[in-house]
């Protein structure tokens, strides 16, 4: 459905990703996981062309392109295919959210308003939001505003969504909504890339975990294994250190 | 000769001078929608570091702010023309009020310019990410997210502006325009009485202006609070 092959990128002097190759299935949810700078959202941002990668290839469908020598054609071919949630949500601030939901529809699917306004009340329906269509993202709470974020990407039927920290941003206790959201779309069979750092999400609905270190990948599998007998080192001591933290968590409200 | 100030000639001037009003108003109107179609421009070329054009835009705003427009109106009445002429434009038949309309347009889009081109850089690089993401082409995302927004932005300033401009209006009886200056001042010539002139003029400018500042301030609470 989806496939890197070799992605190479550079800032400046900097390294952040060193030929990492991906393989999505459709209806596949895959769950990047890593520490900071390890070039998960670099990867996501290359795959948009929101960052330009200096090698590498993408296949989509059956769009065949080079990072490199992509043309301007070529790269919006392959964002009317993908969507994408950004950490911080990123609404359209001149729009209130049903228009934020049918923007990419109407502007560059071409449907027609009738039909896109009734696919956006759906998405929002879908989300939580159906007493919201008309709020100003300034006047939704963050859990809110990812959420229509959320109905904005799966309007659009893409081929796949890209995640990028979609709940990094969010206070804690706005989180939950916002995960119970991502957990329904995954049911729904919609092929999901998700960088993120809730375990939770990537112990319960991912098919997949890949975990990325200084910019590759050290190793991927089912979460299971990952969770419970990591091959490698590096990522034991990165989930020890997560999972630790959580159980911290967990016992401070336990009193 | 009479008194020097004779106020009942106010109002005996009023409707003679406020029937050049809509000179005024015409030359503000084409000003303000003529420098902001190029003032845009200019932004767009500065903000894209457009090779020569990036150039050209910075020299001919400091050019603009530099120079008093009256100086900038005589350089364009007397210079176009024959600027033109290397073109095989002949303009030398051209109505006076045309070249004041094209200078107070080029005046006004270099002080545009600078608003517009802050007003875009204001608005975050996330928002054009996220048109991207779902697909809009680069000129789809300037018009519909990155310009409304901008717009918003840009309006206090843009407003103020516009109330410049017509103040700056009032150099245009300098080639002979029958503004309501320009009839002010042909009042004067011809009857010894000036002031009054000058005082109905003064007072419409106020009256305009006011007008001018609470209906930009209405717009702004009513249409742009968000």
């Amino acid at each position: 459905m989806i496939s890197v092959k070799n992605v190479h990128k550079t800032f400046g002097k900097n390294e952040v990703l060193k030929g990492v190759d991906i393989d999505v299935k459709r209806g596949e949810v895959v769950v990047i996981l890593g520490p900071s700078g390890s070039g998960k959202t670099t990867l996501l941002r290359c795959i948009n062309f929101l960052e330009k990668a200096d090698e590498g290839e993408l296949n989509i469908g059956d769009i065949s392109v080079h990072f490199r020598h992509a043309t301007r054609q070529e790269i919006l071919r392959v964002r009317r295919r993908t969507a994408m949630v950004f950490q911080s949500y990123n609404l359209f601030n001149n729009k209130n959210a049903i228009e934020n939901v049918m923007e990419g529809l109407v502007t560059a699917r071409k449907i027609p308003k009738g039909e896109a306004y009734e696919t956006a009340k759906k998405e929002l329906d879908k989300v939580g939001l159906s007493d919201k269509y008309n709020a100003w993202p300034s006047q939704l709470s963050g859990g809110q505003q990812q959420r229509v974020a959320i109905a904005r990407a799966v309007a659009l039927n893409p081929d796949v969504i890209l995640f990028d920290e979609p709940t990094s941003a969010l206070d804690p206790e706005l989180v939950g909504e916002v995960l119970s959201v991502m957990k329904s779309v995954a049911r729904e069979g919609i092929t999901m890339l998700v960088v993120t750092h809730e375990m939770s999400f990537a112990r319960d609905i991912a098919d997949r975990v890949i975990f990325m270190d200084e910019g590759a990948i050290v190793e991927e599998g089912l979460p299971r294994d990952i969770f419970t007998r990591p091959k490698e080192r590096r990522t034991k001591q990165f989930l020890d250190r997560i999972l630790l933290k959580d159980e911290y968590v967990k016992d401070d409200y336990a009193i | 000769m009479g008194k020097l100030f004779d106020p009942a000639l106010i109002i005996e001037y009023a409707p003679l001078i406020l029937s050049r009003l809509p000179v005024t108003l015409l030359i503000v109107f084409w000003a303000i929608v003529g420098g902001s179609v190029l003032g845009t421009l200019l932004a767009l070329a500065r903000i894209h570091k457009v090779p020569f054009l990036n150039g050209a835009a910075v020299f001919f705003i400091s050019f603009v702010r530099g120079t008093p427009i009256l100086i900038q109106m005589f350089i364009v009445y007397y210079g176009l023309p024959l600027l033109l002429m290397y073109f095989g434009i002949n303009i030398t038949r051209w109505a006076k009020l045309n070249f004041v309309l094209v200078s107070y347009a080029l005046n006004n889009a270099a002080f545009l310019a600078e608003i517009i081109r802050s007003a875009i850089l204001s608005v975050p690089a996330s928002q054009s990410e996220a048109a991207w993401s779902v697909g809009l082409s680069a000129s789809q995302t300037f018009r519909r997210i990155i310009l409304p927004q901008a717009f918003r932005t840009a309006f206090p300033a843009f407003g103020a502006r516009v109330i410049n401009a017509m103040q700056d209006t009032a150099l245009a009886f300098t080639l002979g325009i029958l503004d309501i200056l320009g009839q002010a001042q042909a009042i004067g010539i011809r009857t010894y009485h000036t002031l009054e002139g000058y005082v109905v003029t003064a007072i419409i400018f106020i009256v305009a202006s006011l007008l001018m500042e609470h209906t930009f301030a209405f717009i702004e609470r009513r249409r742009l609070a968000r």
